[in-house]
Protein backbone atom coordinates (compact mmCIF):
# COMPACT_ATOMS: atom_id res chain seq x y z
CA UNK A 1 0.00 0.00 0.00
CA UNK A 2 2.58 1.87 0.61
CA UNK A 3 4.24 1.79 -2.47
CA UNK A 4 1.60 2.28 -4.46
CA UNK A 5 0.74 4.89 -2.74
CA UNK A 6 4.07 6.84 -3.89
CA UNK A 7 3.44 5.47 -7.30
CA UNK A 8 -0.28 6.84 -7.36
CA UNK A 9 -0.02 9.34 -10.03
CA UNK A 10 1.93 7.27 -11.80
CA UNK A 11 -0.49 4.12 -12.12
CA UNK A 12 -2.66 5.36 -15.05
CA UNK A 13 0.19 6.41 -17.22
CA UNK A 14 1.32 2.80 -16.95
CA UNK A 15 -1.49 0.98 -17.47
CA UNK A 16 -2.20 3.36 -21.19
CA UNK A 17 1.29 2.15 -21.81
CA UNK A 18 0.64 -1.65 -20.86
CA UNK A 19 -2.29 -1.21 -23.73
CA UNK A 20 0.63 0.10 -26.46
CA UNK A 21 1.97 -3.62 -26.60
CA UNK A 22 -1.16 -5.35 -27.81
CA UNK A 23 -2.39 -2.27 -29.85
CA UNK A 24 1.27 -2.64 -31.79
CA UNK A 25 0.61 -7.05 -32.17
CA UNK A 26 -2.65 -6.31 -33.35
CA UNK A 27 -0.96 -3.90 -35.69
CA UNK A 28 1.29 -6.87 -36.29
CA UNK A 29 -1.63 -9.07 -37.32
CA UNK A 30 -2.80 -6.08 -39.64
CA UNK A 31 0.38 -5.93 -41.64
CA UNK A 32 0.54 -9.85 -41.65
CA UNK A 33 -3.16 -9.90 -42.97
CA UNK A 34 -1.78 -7.84 -45.87
CA UNK A 35 0.95 -9.98 -46.87
CA UNK A 36 -0.19 -13.57 -45.79
CA UNK A 37 -3.82 -13.67 -44.87
CA UNK A 38 -4.25 -17.45 -44.44
CA UNK A 39 -1.69 -17.07 -41.68
CA UNK A 40 -4.25 -15.14 -39.91
CA UNK A 41 -6.84 -17.82 -39.59
CA UNK A 42 -4.12 -20.41 -38.20
CA UNK A 43 -2.90 -17.72 -35.78
CA UNK A 44 -6.29 -17.14 -34.19
CA UNK A 45 -6.92 -20.45 -33.70
CA UNK A 46 -3.88 -20.65 -31.63
CA UNK A 47 -5.09 -17.33 -29.62
CA UNK A 48 -8.90 -19.36 -28.96
CA UNK A 49 -6.82 -22.34 -27.94
CA UNK A 50 -4.42 -20.29 -25.37
CA UNK A 51 -7.44 -18.39 -24.11
CA UNK A 52 -9.35 -21.28 -23.18
CA UNK A 53 -6.17 -23.06 -21.35
CA UNK A 54 -6.36 -19.96 -19.38
CA UNK A 55 -9.63 -19.47 -18.57
CA UNK A 56 -10.10 -21.74 -15.42
CA UNK A 57 -6.32 -21.16 -14.46
CA UNK A 58 -7.15 -17.43 -14.43
CA UNK A 59 -10.05 -17.73 -12.02
CA UNK A 60 -8.04 -19.89 -9.70
CA UNK A 61 -5.46 -16.30 -10.03
CA UNK A 62 -8.31 -14.30 -8.70
CA UNK A 63 -9.26 -16.14 -6.17
CA UNK A 64 -5.89 -16.76 -4.75
CA UNK A 65 -4.90 -13.11 -5.59
CA UNK A 66 -8.09 -12.33 -3.35
CA UNK A 67 -7.14 -14.22 -0.50
CA UNK A 68 -3.19 -12.34 -0.28
CA UNK A 69 -4.76 -9.51 -0.27
CA UNK A 70 -7.15 -10.01 2.81
CA UNK A 71 -4.68 -11.41 4.75
CA UNK A 72 -1.24 -9.70 3.63
CA UNK A 73 -0.48 -6.30 3.96
CA UNK A 74 2.35 -4.65 2.04
CA UNK A 75 3.61 -3.01 5.54
CA UNK A 76 3.84 -6.54 7.18
CA UNK A 77 6.23 -7.70 4.58
CA UNK A 78 8.44 -4.43 5.00
CA UNK A 79 8.51 -5.40 8.81
CA UNK A 80 9.69 -9.03 7.56
CA UNK A 81 12.14 -7.40 5.51
CA UNK A 82 13.53 -4.57 7.69
CA UNK A 83 13.65 -5.88 11.34
CA UNK A 84 15.38 -8.74 11.31
CA UNK A 85 18.93 -9.79 10.24
CA UNK A 86 20.87 -12.59 9.33
CA UNK A 87 19.59 -15.77 8.58
CA UNK A 88 16.64 -14.99 10.27
CA UNK A 89 15.80 -12.14 8.39
CA UNK A 90 16.78 -13.95 5.26
CA UNK A 91 14.24 -16.42 5.86
CA UNK A 92 11.03 -13.70 6.32
CA UNK A 93 13.01 -12.07 3.00
CA UNK A 94 12.09 -14.97 1.36
CA UNK A 95 8.45 -15.49 2.76
CA UNK A 96 8.17 -11.65 1.63
CA UNK A 97 9.07 -12.22 -1.64
CA UNK A 98 6.80 -15.12 -2.32
CA UNK A 99 3.37 -13.37 -0.76
CA UNK A 100 4.53 -9.82 -2.19
CA UNK A 101 2.16 -8.83 -5.09
CA UNK A 102 1.82 -5.95 -8.01
CA UNK A 103 4.64 -4.62 -10.26
CA UNK A 104 8.25 -4.79 -9.50
CA UNK A 105 8.17 -0.73 -9.77
CA UNK A 106 6.29 -0.10 -6.89
CA UNK A 107 8.23 -2.34 -4.91
CA UNK A 108 11.13 -0.17 -5.83
CA UNK A 109 10.82 2.97 -3.30
CA UNK A 110 9.57 0.79 -0.33
CA UNK A 111 12.73 -1.06 -0.76
CA UNK A 112 15.00 2.04 -0.97
CA UNK A 113 13.81 3.27 1.92
CA UNK A 114 14.70 0.11 4.29
CA UNK A 115 18.30 0.49 2.19
CA UNK A 116 18.57 3.63 3.60
CA UNK A 117 17.46 1.93 6.93
CA UNK A 118 19.60 -0.41 7.18
CA UNK A 119 18.47 -3.88 5.51
CA UNK A 120 21.18 -6.01 4.05
CA UNK A 121 21.80 -6.46 0.41
CA UNK A 122 20.80 -10.12 0.93
CA UNK A 123 17.35 -10.06 2.40
CA UNK A 124 16.67 -7.18 -0.67
CA UNK A 125 17.91 -9.90 -3.04
CA UNK A 126 16.15 -12.59 -2.05
CA UNK A 127 13.22 -10.88 -1.31
CA UNK A 128 13.35 -9.65 -5.57
CA UNK A 129 14.44 -13.01 -6.87
CA UNK A 130 11.57 -15.46 -4.86
CA UNK A 131 8.70 -12.60 -6.50
CA UNK A 132 9.55 -14.92 -8.93
CA UNK A 133 7.57 -17.63 -6.50
CA UNK A 134 4.05 -16.71 -6.80
CA UNK A 135 1.47 -18.84 -5.30
CA UNK A 136 -1.67 -16.89 -7.13
CA UNK A 137 -0.08 -17.53 -10.44
CA UNK A 138 0.69 -21.25 -9.58
CA UNK A 139 -2.52 -22.56 -11.34
CA UNK A 140 -1.36 -21.31 -14.56
CA UNK A 141 1.85 -22.86 -14.02
CA UNK A 142 0.21 -26.10 -13.28
CA UNK A 143 -1.45 -25.86 -16.29
CA UNK A 144 1.31 -25.51 -18.32
CA UNK A 145 3.83 -27.96 -16.89
CA UNK A 146 2.53 -29.87 -14.63
CA UNK A 147 2.73 -31.04 -11.03
CA UNK A 148 5.84 -32.80 -10.70
CA UNK A 149 7.62 -30.01 -12.82
CA UNK A 150 6.19 -26.44 -11.01
CA UNK A 151 7.63 -28.73 -7.65
CA UNK A 152 10.86 -28.75 -8.95
CA UNK A 153 11.55 -25.69 -10.02
CA UNK A 154 10.19 -23.99 -7.05
CA UNK A 155 11.65 -25.79 -4.34
CA UNK A 156 14.83 -25.21 -6.96
CA UNK A 157 14.06 -21.36 -6.84
CA UNK A 158 14.08 -20.74 -2.94
CA UNK A 159 17.23 -22.97 -2.76
CA UNK A 160 18.36 -20.62 -5.57
CA UNK A 161 17.43 -17.88 -3.81
CA UNK A 162 19.25 -17.84 -0.77
CA UNK A 163 22.15 -18.74 -2.54
CA UNK A 164 21.88 -15.09 -4.34
CA UNK A 165 21.35 -13.74 -0.96
CA UNK A 166 24.03 -15.42 0.86
CA UNK A 167 26.05 -14.04 -2.39
CA UNK A 168 25.39 -10.72 -2.11
CA UNK A 169 25.75 -10.37 1.27
CA UNK A 170 29.34 -11.49 0.95
CA UNK A 171 29.73 -9.35 -1.98
CA UNK A 172 28.67 -6.57 -0.38
CA UNK A 173 30.69 -6.75 2.80
CA UNK A 174 34.04 -7.17 0.44
CA UNK A 175 33.17 -4.23 -2.07
CA UNK B 1 3.94 -3.00 22.92
CA UNK B 2 5.27 -0.37 21.12
CA UNK B 3 4.16 3.29 21.21
CA UNK B 4 5.51 6.18 18.89
CA UNK B 5 5.75 9.50 20.11
CA UNK B 6 6.56 12.28 17.63
CA UNK B 7 9.18 14.39 19.34
CA UNK B 8 11.12 18.14 19.23
CA UNK B 9 14.01 16.14 21.24
CA UNK B 10 15.71 12.97 22.02
CA UNK B 11 14.30 12.40 24.96
CA UNK B 12 11.04 12.07 26.74
CA UNK B 13 11.64 15.48 28.62
CA UNK B 14 11.22 16.70 25.19
CA UNK B 15 8.08 18.83 24.44
CA UNK B 16 5.77 16.24 21.37
CA UNK B 17 6.08 17.61 18.02
CA UNK B 18 3.26 19.87 16.12
CA UNK B 19 3.27 17.81 13.32
CA UNK B 20 4.19 13.95 13.21
CA UNK B 21 5.50 14.16 9.68
CA UNK B 22 7.94 16.86 9.86
CA UNK B 23 9.32 16.04 13.79
CA UNK B 24 12.47 16.41 14.54
CA UNK B 25 12.92 12.94 16.59
CA UNK B 26 10.67 10.09 16.81
CA UNK B 27 10.43 8.35 20.00
CA UNK B 28 9.86 5.05 20.34
CA UNK B 29 8.62 3.61 23.88
CA UNK B 30 8.62 -0.11 24.21
CA UNK B 31 5.98 -0.09 27.04
CA UNK B 32 7.54 -3.98 28.06
CA UNK B 33 10.93 -3.86 28.24
CA UNK B 34 10.72 -0.05 28.86
CA UNK B 35 13.46 1.31 26.37
CA UNK B 36 13.34 3.84 24.60
CA UNK B 37 14.64 4.54 20.72
CA UNK B 38 15.12 8.07 19.71
CA UNK B 39 15.55 8.19 16.20
CA UNK B 40 16.19 10.75 13.83
CA UNK B 41 13.06 11.28 11.39
CA UNK B 42 14.01 11.23 8.00
CA UNK B 43 10.93 13.77 6.76
CA UNK B 44 12.40 16.61 8.70
CA UNK B 45 15.08 17.17 6.41
CA UNK B 46 12.72 15.62 3.19
CA UNK B 47 11.72 17.64 0.81
CA UNK B 48 8.99 15.80 -0.15
CA UNK B 49 7.10 12.85 1.10
CA UNK B 50 8.09 13.83 4.29
CA UNK B 51 4.77 11.84 6.50
CA UNK B 52 5.75 8.34 4.37
CA UNK B 53 9.05 8.23 5.65
CA UNK B 54 7.85 8.98 8.64
CA UNK B 55 5.14 6.18 8.18
CA UNK B 56 7.93 3.36 7.22
CA UNK B 57 9.84 4.39 10.43
CA UNK B 58 7.40 3.28 12.24
CA UNK B 59 6.27 0.07 10.12
CA UNK B 60 9.39 -0.67 10.41
CA UNK B 61 10.05 -0.76 13.81
CA UNK B 62 6.47 -2.37 14.33
CA UNK B 63 4.79 0.17 16.43
CA UNK B 64 0.89 -0.16 17.42
CA UNK B 65 0.53 3.57 18.63
CA UNK B 66 1.04 7.38 17.72
CA UNK B 67 0.77 9.66 19.79
CA UNK B 68 1.51 12.87 17.92
CA UNK B 69 -0.07 16.65 17.75
CA UNK B 70 -1.31 16.38 14.34
CA UNK B 71 -1.16 13.34 11.59
CA UNK B 72 -1.78 14.07 7.93
CA UNK B 73 -4.42 12.20 6.68
CA UNK B 74 -2.37 10.58 4.36
CA UNK B 75 0.07 9.39 6.66
CA UNK B 76 -3.14 8.25 9.07
CA UNK B 77 -4.86 6.41 6.72
CA UNK B 78 -1.12 4.17 5.90
CA UNK B 79 -1.14 3.94 9.85
CA UNK B 80 -5.04 3.02 10.36
CA UNK B 81 -4.89 0.33 7.35
CA UNK B 82 -1.43 -1.17 8.88
CA UNK B 83 -3.14 -1.89 12.30
CA UNK B 84 -1.20 1.23 13.81
CA UNK B 85 -3.38 3.87 15.83
CA UNK B 86 -3.05 7.09 15.71
CA UNK B 87 -3.41 9.80 18.77
CA UNK B 88 -3.34 13.48 17.48
CA UNK B 89 -4.34 16.87 19.41
CA UNK B 90 -2.12 16.13 21.87
CA UNK B 91 0.09 18.86 23.69
CA UNK B 92 3.52 18.44 26.47
CA UNK B 93 5.90 16.78 27.42
CA UNK B 94 6.52 13.11 26.05
CA UNK B 95 6.91 11.90 29.66
CA UNK B 96 3.84 13.16 30.55
CA UNK B 97 2.04 12.27 27.43
CA UNK B 98 3.13 8.39 27.69
CA UNK B 99 2.10 8.29 31.02
CA UNK B 100 -1.50 9.84 30.54
CA UNK B 101 -1.69 7.15 27.66
CA UNK B 102 -0.85 4.62 29.63
CA UNK B 103 -3.17 5.39 32.71
CA UNK B 104 -6.07 5.77 29.76
CA UNK B 105 -5.21 2.13 28.34
CA UNK B 106 -5.52 0.82 31.70
CA UNK B 107 -8.61 2.06 32.52
CA UNK B 108 -10.45 1.42 29.01
CA UNK B 109 -8.83 -2.18 29.29
CA UNK B 110 -8.61 -1.94 25.41
CA UNK B 111 -5.66 -5.08 25.37
CA UNK B 112 -8.39 -7.71 26.19
CA UNK B 113 -10.10 -6.16 23.46
CA UNK B 114 -7.26 -6.39 20.95
CA UNK B 115 -6.76 -10.01 19.45
CA UNK B 116 -10.99 -9.91 18.77
CA UNK B 117 -10.92 -6.35 17.02
CA UNK B 118 -7.92 -7.34 14.73
CA UNK B 119 -9.55 -10.21 13.52
CA UNK B 120 -12.48 -8.28 12.80
CA UNK B 121 -10.71 -5.50 11.16
CA UNK B 122 -9.13 -8.61 8.58
CA UNK B 123 -12.79 -10.10 8.21
CA UNK B 124 -14.07 -6.74 8.04
CA UNK B 125 -16.56 -5.14 4.90
CA UNK B 126 -13.91 -2.58 4.54
CA UNK B 127 -11.09 -4.73 4.65
CA UNK B 128 -12.66 -7.58 2.26
CA UNK B 129 -13.92 -4.50 -0.28
CA UNK B 130 -10.55 -2.98 -0.21
CA UNK B 131 -9.00 -6.64 -0.96
CA UNK B 132 -11.51 -7.22 -3.71
CA UNK B 133 -11.09 -3.80 -5.32
CA UNK B 134 -6.78 -4.21 -5.11
CA UNK B 135 -6.77 -7.68 -6.49
CA UNK B 136 -9.19 -6.78 -9.43
CA UNK B 137 -6.96 -3.91 -10.46
CA UNK B 138 -3.91 -6.22 -9.94
CA UNK B 139 -5.83 -8.73 -12.28
CA UNK B 140 -7.11 -6.06 -14.75
CA UNK B 141 -3.33 -4.71 -15.57
CA UNK B 142 -2.10 -8.09 -15.71
CA UNK B 143 -4.62 -8.60 -18.73
CA UNK B 144 -3.34 -6.22 -21.72
CA UNK B 145 -0.02 -7.53 -22.13
CA UNK B 146 -1.38 -10.75 -21.18
CA UNK B 147 -3.49 -10.32 -24.42
CA UNK B 148 -0.77 -9.19 -26.13
CA UNK B 149 1.60 -12.12 -25.54
CA UNK B 150 -1.32 -14.35 -26.18
CA UNK B 151 -1.72 -12.50 -29.60
CA UNK B 152 1.80 -12.71 -30.36
CA UNK B 153 2.42 -16.06 -29.29
CA UNK B 154 -0.28 -17.21 -32.24
CA UNK B 155 1.48 -15.00 -34.57
CA UNK B 156 5.13 -16.39 -34.09
CA UNK B 157 3.31 -20.19 -34.53
CA UNK B 158 1.73 -19.35 -37.55
CA UNK B 159 4.46 -17.73 -39.05
CA UNK B 160 7.76 -19.62 -37.62
CA UNK B 161 7.98 -23.22 -38.00
CA UNK B 162 9.36 -26.12 -36.02
CA UNK B 163 12.09 -26.47 -37.83
CA UNK B 164 13.69 -23.24 -37.02
CA UNK B 165 13.14 -23.41 -33.96
CA UNK B 166 14.52 -26.82 -33.85
CA UNK B 167 17.98 -24.93 -35.58
CA UNK B 168 17.85 -22.38 -32.76
CA UNK B 169 17.24 -24.78 -30.06
CA UNK B 170 19.56 -27.54 -30.56
CA UNK B 171 18.87 -29.75 -27.91
CA UNK B 172 22.19 -29.28 -26.24
CA UNK B 173 21.32 -28.79 -22.25
CA UNK B 174 24.11 -25.76 -21.84
CA UNK B 175 23.96 -23.80 -25.47
CA UNK B 176 19.73 -24.24 -25.00
CA UNK B 177 19.91 -23.13 -21.46
CA UNK B 178 22.45 -20.05 -22.25
CA UNK B 179 19.71 -18.84 -25.35
CA UNK B 180 16.67 -19.42 -22.96
CA UNK B 181 18.33 -17.33 -20.11
CA UNK B 182 19.34 -14.71 -22.64
CA UNK B 183 15.76 -14.26 -24.02
CA UNK B 184 14.77 -14.20 -20.50
CA UNK B 185 17.22 -11.34 -18.64
CA UNK B 186 16.30 -9.35 -22.09
CA UNK B 187 12.45 -9.48 -21.75
CA UNK B 188 10.48 -9.13 -18.11
CA UNK B 189 7.21 -8.24 -16.58
CA UNK B 190 4.54 -10.21 -15.07
CA UNK B 191 5.88 -14.18 -14.57
CA UNK B 192 2.38 -15.33 -16.67
CA UNK B 193 3.57 -13.95 -19.62
CA UNK B 194 6.61 -16.33 -19.44
CA UNK B 195 4.62 -19.30 -18.62
CA UNK B 196 2.42 -18.74 -21.89
CA UNK B 197 5.48 -17.64 -23.99
CA UNK B 198 7.50 -20.66 -22.66
CA UNK B 199 4.95 -23.51 -22.50
CA UNK B 200 4.20 -22.66 -26.23
CA UNK B 201 8.29 -22.65 -26.84
CA UNK B 202 8.07 -25.93 -24.84
CA UNK B 203 5.34 -27.23 -27.81
CA UNK B 204 7.31 -26.16 -30.61
CA UNK B 205 9.94 -28.58 -29.13
CA UNK B 206 12.39 -26.35 -27.46
CA UNK B 207 13.89 -28.34 -25.06
CA UNK B 208 12.70 -27.95 -21.75
CA UNK B 209 16.67 -26.58 -20.04
CA UNK B 210 15.94 -23.51 -22.56
CA UNK B 211 12.15 -22.93 -21.28
CA UNK B 212 13.68 -23.06 -17.80
CA UNK B 213 16.14 -21.30 -17.89
CA UNK B 214 13.83 -18.75 -19.66
CA UNK B 215 11.44 -18.81 -16.88
CA UNK B 216 13.92 -18.07 -14.91
CA UNK B 217 15.70 -14.95 -16.01
CA UNK B 218 12.14 -13.42 -16.81
CA UNK B 219 11.24 -12.49 -13.50
CA UNK B 220 14.90 -12.23 -12.10
CA UNK B 221 17.47 -10.43 -14.20
CA UNK B 222 15.75 -7.84 -16.18
CA UNK B 223 17.81 -5.45 -18.35
CA UNK B 224 14.98 -3.45 -19.26
CA UNK B 225 14.42 -2.58 -15.64
CA UNK B 226 17.99 -1.67 -14.64
CA UNK B 227 17.78 1.91 -14.40
CA UNK B 228 14.82 1.81 -12.14
CA UNK B 229 16.45 -0.66 -10.43
CA UNK B 230 20.04 1.18 -10.22
CA UNK B 231 18.32 4.27 -9.06
CA UNK B 232 16.63 2.26 -6.18
CA UNK B 233 19.09 0.27 -5.14
CA UNK B 234 22.34 1.21 -6.67
CA UNK B 235 24.44 0.54 -9.86
CA UNK B 236 26.45 -1.59 -7.86
CA UNK B 237 23.46 -3.51 -6.31
CA UNK B 238 21.49 -3.56 -9.34
CA UNK B 239 24.25 -4.93 -11.56
CA UNK B 240 25.35 -7.24 -9.17
CA UNK B 241 22.13 -9.07 -8.33
CA UNK B 242 21.77 -8.95 -12.27
CA UNK B 243 24.86 -11.41 -12.96
CA UNK B 244 24.29 -13.47 -10.06
CA UNK B 245 20.72 -14.44 -11.01
CA UNK B 246 22.01 -15.09 -14.69
CA UNK B 247 24.70 -17.01 -13.60
CA UNK B 248 22.62 -18.95 -10.94
CA UNK B 249 19.80 -19.87 -14.05
CA UNK B 250 22.29 -21.90 -15.16
CA UNK B 251 22.67 -24.54 -12.14
CA UNK B 252 19.03 -24.15 -11.48
CA UNK B 253 17.50 -24.95 -15.01
CA UNK B 254 19.40 -27.89 -15.68
CA UNK B 255 18.88 -29.77 -11.52
CA UNK B 256 15.30 -28.72 -12.49
CA UNK B 257 15.49 -31.19 -15.81
CA UNK B 258 17.79 -33.28 -13.99
CA UNK B 259 15.88 -33.82 -11.14
CA UNK B 260 12.25 -34.03 -13.08
CA UNK B 261 13.95 -36.84 -15.23
CA UNK B 262 15.33 -38.35 -11.79
CA UNK B 263 11.75 -38.06 -10.66
CA UNK B 264 9.09 -39.04 -13.44
CA UNK B 265 12.08 -40.96 -15.47
CA UNK B 266 11.31 -38.99 -19.10
CA UNK B 267 14.40 -38.08 -21.27
CA UNK B 268 16.27 -35.08 -20.29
Amino acid sequence: MIAQADSEPKDGRRRKRATIFPICVLALYGAVYFIAPEKIGLALSVDVKILLSLCLPLAFVFAVLFLVNVLVRPSQVARFLGKHSGVKGMLLALVAGIISAGPIFAWYPLLKRLKDAGAGDGPIAIFLYNRAVKPFLLPVMIGFYGWPYVLVLTFLMILGSIVVGFSMEVAGRRL
Amino acid sequence: MKVAISSEGPDLESAISRRFGVSAYLLIVDLESETLEAVQNPGSVARHSAGIQAVVQLLSRDVQVLLTGYCSPVARQHLEANGVQVRAGLSGIGRDILQRYKTAEMESGEEERSEPESFRRVLGRDNLYNAARQSWNQFLSMLPVLSGVVLLVGLFNSLVSKQFVASVFSGHAVFDTFWGACAGSVFTGNPINSYVIGGELSKQGVSLFAVTAFLLTWVTVGLVQLPAESAALGRRFAILRNIVCFILAFPVALATVFVLAFVTGMDP
